[in-house]
């Protein structure tokens, strides 16, 4: 008996997925570089993350501006909250500092072989070198940073609590 | 030990700093997510919460990533960090953007809150505005409702009031159509115009009461030209003919447009009032006709005396011839003046007291009819007699009294000619202390226009030669010396003497002294 014109249609359906499947797996697992896309080099990720600091720095001058121009209420929540973003942007200026350093620094500046314990950042001590050492103490900028973000939501708890509806929002 | 700076305190400071910050954002999601739940509805939390998953999501990878490398470096393992190290980079970007999105998109976001929030309260205003507006329509309904109440309760106490001024008036109050045609009138003014229902005077014209055509005529058009009659006196008529003598006051009703719609007035019964001032006026000059009298006939008496004792002297010298029956002639000429100047002196005789005593006056009467009832008999007028047997004794001059009545009673005689009745009453009215007699006859009736000068003197309708015109004259005289009066209506007043057939009645009054008096 032969087939139905639909029945042809339906074999000829199955068949072509059965070929795509193998296809793309073959595709997966042997990369090549495409054309049409465009490629680039290894520093790109370093400079996304870079502006990605600016970026968050950006939005945090932002912020700030907004509580300057429309100052909230005189609570300790904003206070707090202010301290935070203060921090915050320190911080991101420290870190992209670091990064800016660190892509500077040679590589036989820093001696990160052996026991944990023996590495060091070799001399000379530039300036340059300095910053970047002190720089790695990021954590005593963003440690406080979110501290005082505690702080203040904290605060800002407490005063819904009591049932203030208006704390001031900006 | 080789120079340079070690980088143990950085990794310590790395490891600590990385715990706590991801304990301190644990803290921090937690309180953003309690403030959420608090207030749900408020932006900043929302905004506060996400910027909070943000930062916690970087302190996790951060944190997370320092430790890894530390404890790679640790375990000398450089090259694997080197391997995991883009991976934390990138999910550190994406932490930076998203807070940076959030915080960008925070601004517009408050902007789209506050608007909706400023709508919500011009809603909110909106919404109270329009539930002070409903109150205040609730309470002007309700005070609409009072105010009707009040309005209404005034107007059926004003309506009763005037319903009572109407009802309750002596006077008559009308009101007529367009065709003035009477649409309403009082219960007074049904009683005045001598009907029993009001139906029987509504849709009758205005005119129709009016006696005199040209009266009605002035009142009509003074009404239609100048809108209102003031004071206006007219003689109406009676449902019995008798009149009516009203003032009237009377204003016309009109539309929007002026158009003559009806009229309402107030017409007052002066009847009473014009007949008593009539009387005044017909003593008065009485009086002054009496004054008269008795000063002409003082002086005329002398002479007349004179005259009447000369006369007879002269005849008895003059036995018989045409001497003697000139002189007879005179001395009967003069003794008829005597007669009449006796007469005046007894009209005029209001200063000389008569012999006044308690007496029955149904007797008196009685005794006056006697007198005249054969006479009367014989041009078959019958006399009908309704004494009261009430009537006290009453202080008067018998004597003069019955002169008065046998008067009337010829007066009547005169009146009816043959066959008729002559009505006599007597009738007391405690009330006003009098006793009444009542002289009615079945005649012809005394015509209006004469009936105001039947008491004047020498005031007759009889033929010359037949009547002085003092019989009435002396009898007023009388009457009025014993404090009485006497009136003549014809038709009669009285519904009784009316409905005895009556066409004439004298009413003779006499005052009751109260007993102990004299006599």
């Amino acid at each position: 008996m032969f087939p139905t014109r639909w029945q042809r249609a339906a074999s000829r359906k199955n068949g072509g997925l059965l070929r795509i499947v193998p296809a793309v797996v073959f595709l997966a697992l042997l990369p090549q570089p495409a054309f049409a896309v465009q490629v680039h080099g290894g520093p790109e990720g370093l400079y996304v993350h870079m502006m990605a600091h600016v970026f968050f720095s950006a939005a945090l001058v932002y912020l700030l501006c907004i509580l300057r121009r429309r100052p909230p209420d005189g609570s300790r929540g904003w206070t707090f909250f202010r301290y935070s973003l203060y921090l915050f942007f320190l911080w991101n200026l420290d870190t992209f500092m670091v990064h800016w350093l660190s892509s500077r620094l040679p590589d036989e500046a820093l001696a990160e072989s052996g026991p944990i314990w023996g590495h060091h950042l070799n001399s000379p001590l530039t300036f340059e070198r300095l910053m970047y050492y002190f720089g790695r103490f990021e954590h005593l900028l963003s440690v406080p940073a979110v501290f005082f973000l505690v702080l203040s939501l904290r605060a800002f708890c407490r005063q819904a609590e009591q049932g203030r509806s208006d704390p001031g929002a900006p | 030990m080789s120079s340079g700076l070690p980088l143990l305190p950085i990794y310590l400071v790395e490891f600590w700093g990385s715990c706590l910050m991801i304990a301190l954002s644990l803290a921090a999601f937690r309180y953003a997510r309690r403030l959420v739940r608090l207030e749900p509805k408020r932006v900043i939390w929302a905004y506060l919460f996400w910027l909070c998953m943000a930062l916690v999501a970087l302190a996790v990878s951060r944190g997370f990533a320092h430790i890894v490398r530390l404890f790679l470096l640790f375990f000398n393992q450089p090259e694997m960090w080197r391997r995991l190290a883009p991976y934390s980079g990138g999910l550190n970007s994406i932490t930076f953007v998203a807070v940076a999105v959030l915080t960008f998109y925070y601004e517009n976001m408050r902007a789209v809150t506050d608007r909706v929030r400023q709508d919500a309260r011009t809603l909110a205003r909106t919404n109270r505005e329009l539930e002070e507006a409903q109150g205040k329509l609730r309470h002007l309904n309700l005070n609409l409702e009072q105010r009707v109440e009040e309005r209404t309760r005034e107007l059926a106490l004003s309506e009763q009031k005037f319903r009572h001024l109407f009802e309750g008036t002596k006077d008559l109050i009308f009101f007529c159509d367009e065709n003035t045609r009477l649409t309403d009138l009082n219960a007074s003014g049904v009683a005045l115009l001598g009907y029993d229902r009001k139906e029987e005077v509504v849709g009758r014209p205005l005119a129709a009461f009016f006696r005199d055509e040209e009266k009605w005529a002035r009142f009509h058009c003074r009404l239609s030209a100048q809108g209102e009659v003031a004071d206006f006196e007219a003689d109406w008529q009676r449902r019995d003919g008798s009149p009516l003598y009203l003032i009237l006051t009377a204003s016309a009703i009109r539309d929007e447009r002026g158009a003559f719609q009806g009229s309402e007035g107030i017409a007052k019964d002066l009847t009473h009032f014009r007949q008593v001032t009539e009387q005044l006026i017909h003593s008065e000059k009485m009086a002054s006709v009496g004054q008269l009298a008795a000063g002409v006939a003082h002086e005329i008496n002398t002479p007349l005396g004179v005259i009447l004792g000369y006369s007879q002297l002269l005849a008895e010298d003059f036995a018989e011839g045409e001497v003697r029956e000139t002189l007879a002639i005179i001395e009967k000429q003069t003794k008829v003046c005597k007669r009449i100047v006796s007469d005046l002196l007894k009209f005029s005789r209001n200063t000389v007291a008569g012999e006044k005593r308690a007496a029955d006056l149904n007797g008196t009467v009685e005794e006056a009819l006697t007198m005249v009832e054969h006479t009367l008999n014989l041009d078959h007028i019958y006399l009908q007699r309704a004494f009261s047997p009430e009537v006290p004794l009453v202080s008067f001059d018998a004597e003069r009294l019955r002169q008065v009545l046998v008067n009337i009673l010829t007066n009547a005689h005169h009146a009816v000619g043959t066959e008729g009745i002559i009505g006599v009453w007597t009738r007391f009215n405690g009330h006003c202390g009098e006793a009444e007699i009542v002289i009615g006859d079945t005649g012809p009736g005394i015509p209006s226009e004469v009936i105001g000068r039947i008491f004047d003197p020498f005031f007759t309708t009889k033929g010359v030669g037949k009547g002085t015109g003092l019989g009435l004259s002396v009898s007023f005289g009388i009457v009025r010396e014993h404090g009485g009066r006497i009136e003549a209506f014809s038709p009669p007043r009285d519904p009784k003497v009316l409905a005895a057939g009556m066409q004439t009645a004298f009413h003779i009054t006499l005052p009751v002294e109260p007993a102990g008096g004299e006599g």
